[in-house]
């Protein structure tokens, strides 16, 4: 397991569009994909899980995956927050 | 098809136009049709419901989403009259958030039983957290 303090920097956040496709691609890696958000985990796997949140532009949130494929997960994710585009 | 397709059902022909414009941006691959109002007025009619079913129609199967109780009777007649009416769900779900997340859910390629999950799960989302 890995995991990495995340400072969101996504234009407005994580709102409908972002957050789907957000979720879509996090769900083409096999590793288990956690955020915790406050004190609040989630699975990211999970859009109604994701949905429960409101994942805020400027918000620091904790992102941890955990299997295989756990460091492309996490890099993914890493730039997928900070600019809301795969590279 | 290889998605499962939406039907939302509205007893106004706005809301779920609206919605239906939000769900194409959210997941444009996901066929999603539209039912609402009655010629241009409040209801809903089982006709337009059976043939938005039709017009989206997926082997991977249907979910109908609808907005308030009287359109669940139509939605059932409709999907009574149809020849083919395999695979086709009625979600107990909020309209909106329902067909958000069965929309996302769809567009991941899942089942019919997961997608009918997604969108019944909307139920018991809590939308503000302190």
């Amino acid at each position: 397991m890995i995991e990495k303090e995340i400072t969101v920097t996504i234009e407005n956040g994580l709102h409908a569009r972002p957050a789907a496709d957000f979720v879509k691609k996090v769900n083409q890696y096999k590793s288990k994909v956690e955020l915790m958000i406050g004190d609040r985990r989630i699975n990211a796997k999970s859009i109604l899980q994701l949905m429960s949140v409101a994942i805020m532009e400027g918000q620091t949130i904790k992102v941890m995956t955990d299997g295989e494929d756990e460091k492309d997960a996490l890099a993914f994710i890493d730039f997928f927050l900070q600019s809301g585009k795969e590279s | 098809m290889k998605y499962v397709s939406l039907v939302l059902i509205s007893h106004s022909y706005e809301i779920v136009s609206g919605l239906k414009k939000l769900l194409n941006q959210v997941q444009p691959e996901v066929s999603v049709a539209i039912a609402g109002g009655v010629e241009g007025d409040i209801g809903t009619n089982a006709l337009d419901i059976k043939e938005a079913i039709e017009s989206v129609y997926s082997e991977k199967g249907v979910v109908v989403l609808f907005d308030l109780g009287s359109a669940l009777i139509n939605a059932e007649m409709a999907i009574e009259m149809l020849e083919n009416n395999e695979n086709i769900i009625i979600a107990d779900a909020p309209l909106v958030e329902g067909a958000y997340a069965a929309v996302v859910e769809a567009g991941l390629g899942s089942s019919i039983e997961e997608v009918v999950r997604a969108g019944e799960s909307a139920k018991e989302l809590v939308k503000i957290n302190d």
